[in-house]
């Protein structure tokens, strides 16, 4: 059981949106992490046959995914970044035609619809129209119709853009909970969205996985370290400008910055333990996302 | 999978709507085709259903088979009419009685104005006025005279000499002296069928036009295809559905229409052929009432498919419902923009546009003609056969369109 990507390239007219991508995935939860426009959303369209690559392949235990047709999409359950649905459906209409066009039985669909609906939380909404859901809801909902064929390979587009604190952690434990016996693979710009569910992290950059591997791993290849330091007002400038700043906090006595260097940067710096948010700072050299978008 | 695609079609808030206005449609064609009007003995007209009954009765009178004598008791009666103060009277309301007496031949009245016409292409409503008795025998007769002056002469051009034969010898083999009934649920019927099927096709065409595009607007592509079944059964499931929706919209709608005229007008006169009326006498298609309503709701139901399944093509190919809904209607107006221009080619092609599937009844009566391996058939049967064979080609090319999309 193991998805395979070599050297996979998409080309759109003078944009490499994905290029030379290779690596190999089995069981467990991936995080894809990159900015806007790093060719994330490009490369899981690849993973799930909407579109062909420029050049390289892409296999499902040695066989080609575009040649497997149906036999590989059986095993695919996804959710797309701008998760479309129709709008005048009842959520559990919705996800009896999905599953009717995943070829599941009715009676299995039944079933398999309402212990998802019951595990996500929606049971008491199933009977309304999909227009009618909050933004969480109708993800929540997106999940369930990738989940309903039971899919060995699950692949999931942003999957808690635009969510609130509270159903961005529901979704973080409701993905960990789903990841048994199958390959999640999981984009964000987000990083506290993987950074404890993800087994691997895929950092893609301008079309390229630049790096790869645990978030363990990640965190101490990296050359900097994170520090600590309260600083007057005045002189932030002076930090902002010379290191990458993680965070900035307005305190009383003045500011608390988290910066990234390799010395320590001024005697009364703390050195402080670095988490990944800190290696996507190093890697992409600006952190993605306002502050308090974070958890 | 068919089920909840017929279900998308018809959650679309435009969709009721359109059955909406379908429905009103009907009404008013129904209440149109139904304005049957009878003038009493005083001169008055009545509407409404003992209009029917009254009318109904006096042709009754004049049923049977039209042989010289009978065409001779409708000139003599006429005549007898013609010469009643009544008649002769400059106060309209005079002549109004006189017309009166004349509804039961006049249908048959009108027969004698186009037989006796000075030319096939003629017509005179006092024509039937200056006719004698003598004349009757020649009624039958007339007919294929005038036909072949006016092909040796006026349209001498316009045809071959094989189908200058063709066309004398359909004249020839039409069964004479045939029978005259009443049957205005027929002919009301066939007037008012063009506009009750286009309105229909119009919104069929509507209704499926979003069957592949909306998939691409309601950004619900990509979970579609790839679902395990989103490159084939799914694409079948929506073509059915398109399929579905096209006859059962369109047969309920005939189904209402024609029950609806034939309870209120009746359904005498069907065994008769349709020349035995104005509006078929001068056509060579030699058929009965009946089998014309049969060719004119198997042409709608063909147009409507062969409408539908275009609409359906251009619709995943575009991924736009928007132009996927200007096709139909650009079908039904481009013989208005290609009408225009004449010439024999033109007349030829216009003669086997699919808007001509939905006027069968108009159809049956011009002069169109096909040739086809040194055989001569009539633009009707080609129409039937064409359409029925593009409507079933265009269905692998729908599924090949759908079936191999991409994401963009
Ligand atoms: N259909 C397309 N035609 C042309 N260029 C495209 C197309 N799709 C994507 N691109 C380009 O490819 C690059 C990668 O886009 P992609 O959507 O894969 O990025 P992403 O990592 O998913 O971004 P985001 O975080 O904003 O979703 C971008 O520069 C984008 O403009
Ligand atoms: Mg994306």
């Amino acid at each position: 059981m193991e998805l395979k990507i070599s050297l996979l390239t998409k080309d759109f007219q003078d944009t490499k949106a994905v290029n030379r991508v290779s690596c190999t995935m089995g069981n467990g939860v991936y995080g894809l992490l990159g900015i806007n426009g790093a060719g994330k959303t490009t490369l899981m369209r690849m993973l799930c046959t909407l579109v062909r690559p420029s050049s390289g392949t892409i296999t499902w235990d040695g066989k080609d995914i575009f040649e497997m047709g149906g036999e590989y999409r059986k095993l695919l359950g996804y959710l797309p970044q701008d998760f479309g649905y129709y709008p005048d459906f009842t959520v559990y209409d919705y996800l009896l035609y999905i599953a009717s066009i995943k070829g599941i039985r009715p009676a299995a669909a039944k079933k398999r619809a309402e212990t998802l609906l019951k595990q996500v939380g929606l049971s008491g909404v199933k009977n309304k129209k999909m227009k009618k859901l909050s933004g969480g809801m109708k993800r929540r909902a997106g999940i369930v119709q990738a989940m309903l064929n039971d899919p060995k390979i699950l692949i999931l587009d942003e999957p808690t853009a635009g969510l609130d604190p509270n159903e961005r952690i529901r979704f973080r434990n409701l993905i960990s909970e789903l990841s048994q016996d199958r390959l999640v693979l999981l984009s964000t710009h987000i990083v506290s969205d993987v950074e404890y569910i993800a087994n691997e992290i895929l950092l893609m950059k301008e079309g390229s996985i630049t790096l790869a591997d645990t978030p363990e791993n990640i965190i101490s290849s990296m050359p900097e370290r994170a520090w600590s330091l309260l600083v007057p007002r005045a002189e932030m400038g002076h930090y902002l400008k010379n290191y990458k700043v993680s965070n900035v906090k307005t305190v009383p006595q003045g500011v608390r910055m988290r910066i990234l260097s390799e010395k320590r940067p001024n005697a009364d710096a703390i050195l402080e333990e670095a988490a990944l948010e800190d290696v996507f700072l190093y890697y992409f050299g600006e952190k993605e996302g306002a502050g308090d978008d974070e958890i | 999978m068919m089920k909840y695609e017929i279900k998308k079609v018809f959650s679309r808030t435009g969709s009721k709507f359109a059955i909406l206005l379908l429905l009103v449609v009907l009404g008013i064609t129904c209440w149109l085709a139904a304005g049957v009007t009878y003038v009493n003995n005083s001169g008055v007209t009545e509407t409404g259903f003992s209009a029917v009954r009254q009318l109904r009765s006096v042709k009754k009178e004049w049923a049977g088979l039209l042989d010289e004598e009978k065409i001779r008791a409708v000139i003599e009666e006429n005549g007898r009419i013609a010469s009643t103060p009544e008649a002769q009277s400059n106060d309209y309301r005079q002549n109004d009685i006189a017309y009166s007496w004349k509804q039961g031949f006049s249908d048959i009245r009108d027969l004698l104005n186009y037989a006796y016409a000075d030319g096939f292409r003629e017509y005179n409503y006092y024509k039937a006025d200056s006719l004698t008795t003598d004349d009757a025998k020649n009624f039958y007769q007339n007919r294929i005279v005038l036909l072949q002056s006016w092909l040796d002469e006026e349209a001498k051009d316009q045809f071959s000499d094989a189908e200058k034969s063709y066309l004398l010898n359909r004249y020839e083999a039409l069964d004479t002296p045939f029978i005259y009934d009443y049957s205005e649920g027929w002919h009301r019927l066939f007037q008012y069928s063009p506009t009750i099927i286009m309105i229909t096709m119009l919104i069929l065409g509507y209704l499926v036009a979003g069957v592949f595009s909306g998939e691409f607007q309601w950004k619900s592509d990509a979970v579609f295809f790839t679902s395990f079944y989103g490159r084939n059964k799914a694409v079948t499931a929506k073509i059915k559905a398109g399929f579905y929706i096209v006859t059962a919209v369109y047969w309920v709608t005939v189904f209402l229409y024609s029950c609806i005229v034939f309870l209120y007008l009746g359904i005498d006169g069907a065994g008769c052929p349709i020349q035995a009326d104005m509006a078929g006498w001068k056509s060579f298609y030699n058929i009965t009432l009946w089998q014309e309503y049969l060719l004119i709701v198997a042409g709608g139901y063909l147009g409507c498919l062969f409408m539908a399944f275009l609409t359906m093509l251009v619709s995943a190919k575009t991924r736009s419902t928007v132009i996927a809904v200007i096709v139909p209607f650009a079908l039904i107006f481009l013989p208005s923009f290609i009408g225009g221009m004449e010439g024999p080619v033109i007349s030829k092609v216009l003669g086997v546009l699919p808007d001509r599937l939905l006027q069968v009844s108009n159809a049956l009566s011009y002069f169109e003609l096909y040739r086809f391996g040194g055989k001569i058939v009539g633009a009707v049967p080609v129409l039937l056969i064409m359409y029925g064979i593009l409507a079933i080609i265009l269905l692998p090319m729908i599924y090949y369109e759908y079936s191999r999309k991409q994401i963009s």
